[in-house]
């Protein structure tokens, strides 16, 4: 398509210029090829602005063709990347609240039918029995951490229980669970 | 591509104006003819020039691009006639 349209462009030219600067004005025959290849030159140079027209057209099409898969390429990129972290926050959340996303769940379940309910009871006990022993696992891990830092015991009280040392029931109830656990972990 | 399409009709129009030329040329009565056209012509381009706002809203094109192609125009009327006067 290229060719041709060099082709009639240089055909167009040569018909304008060659006959009028070649031929003589004042000869019959010379005036009459010199219109014929006027009128030609025309029709050469209009064929050859249509079709670079057309070649045009096309070319801004597929132009705004590549412009929309780009901006769909980058649109589901960045949808999928959205999406993904939605996911991985969701996965998250779950993981550090597995006892709320269970109740939610088990009332989901109780108000689907009544007979669900014991089950329901039997489930979230269970998760509260998982939960602490989840936490006192956590708890003695942490305590140990702590000692090996060489932290006290009342630092470590007051880093783990959030109470700091007196006569209160708190610090005493936090007292005996710490050591509880040093116990249990001495004993494993 | 564009410029190659422009180039073409550019050319195309010079032709034209050569053709025009030539077919006053050819008796007393064609070139009345061509230069009452020429001057109709030339009428029509003056009042497009100055009233380019009011124009370039009614075609709904740019007062840039009405301009571009009154310029344009005028170029290959004078390119054309020249190189038919000139040859």
């Amino acid at each position: 398509m290229l060719l041709k349209l060099i082709v009639l462009s240089s055909a167009s030219l040569t018909l304008w210029l060659v006959p009028l600067v070649g031929l003589d004005k004042k000869v019959g025959w010379h005036k009459g090829i010199q219109g014929a290849s006027l009128c030609a030159a025309v029709a050469c140079a209009v064929t050859a602005g249509n079709i670079a027209r057309k070649q045009s057209e096309q070319e801004e099409i597929e132009a705004i063709k590549t412009r929309a898969i780009t901006a769909d390429v980058i649109d589901e990129i960045s949808t999928s990347a959205y999406i993904s972290q939605q996911q991985r926050q969701q996965e998250a959340e779950q993981i550090l609240n597995p006892r709320e996303h269970l109740e939610r769940a088990l009332v989901l379940t109780y108000d689907e039918g009544e007979r669900s309910e014991p089950i329901a009871q039997n489930q979230l006990a269970q998760a509260e029995q998982n939960g602490s022993e989840n936490g006192e696992s956590e708890r003695t891990e942490r305590i140990h951490q702590l000692q090996a830092k060489g932290w006290g015991k009342a630092k470590i009280i007051l880093e783990i229980w959030g109470v700091s040392k007196g006569g209160s029931q708190k610090y005493k109830a936090a007292e005996a669970e710490y050591e509880c656990l040093i116990q249990k972990s001495g004993g494993q | 591509m564009r410029a190659m399409y422009l180039a073409n009709y550019f050319v195309a129009g010079c032709i034209a104006s050569s053709f025009l030329g030539w077919v006053a040329s050819l008796h007393p009565m064609s070139f009345r003819a061509i230069a009452f056209l020429l001057a109709a012509l030339g009428i029509v381009w003056t009042a497009a020039w100055l009233l380019d706002y009011s124009l370039s809203q009614f075609l709904k094109i740019s007062i840039q691009q009405l301009q571009a192609v009154l310029v344009s125009v005028l170029a290959f009327l004078i390119i054309g006639l020249g190189v038919f006067l000139c040859s």
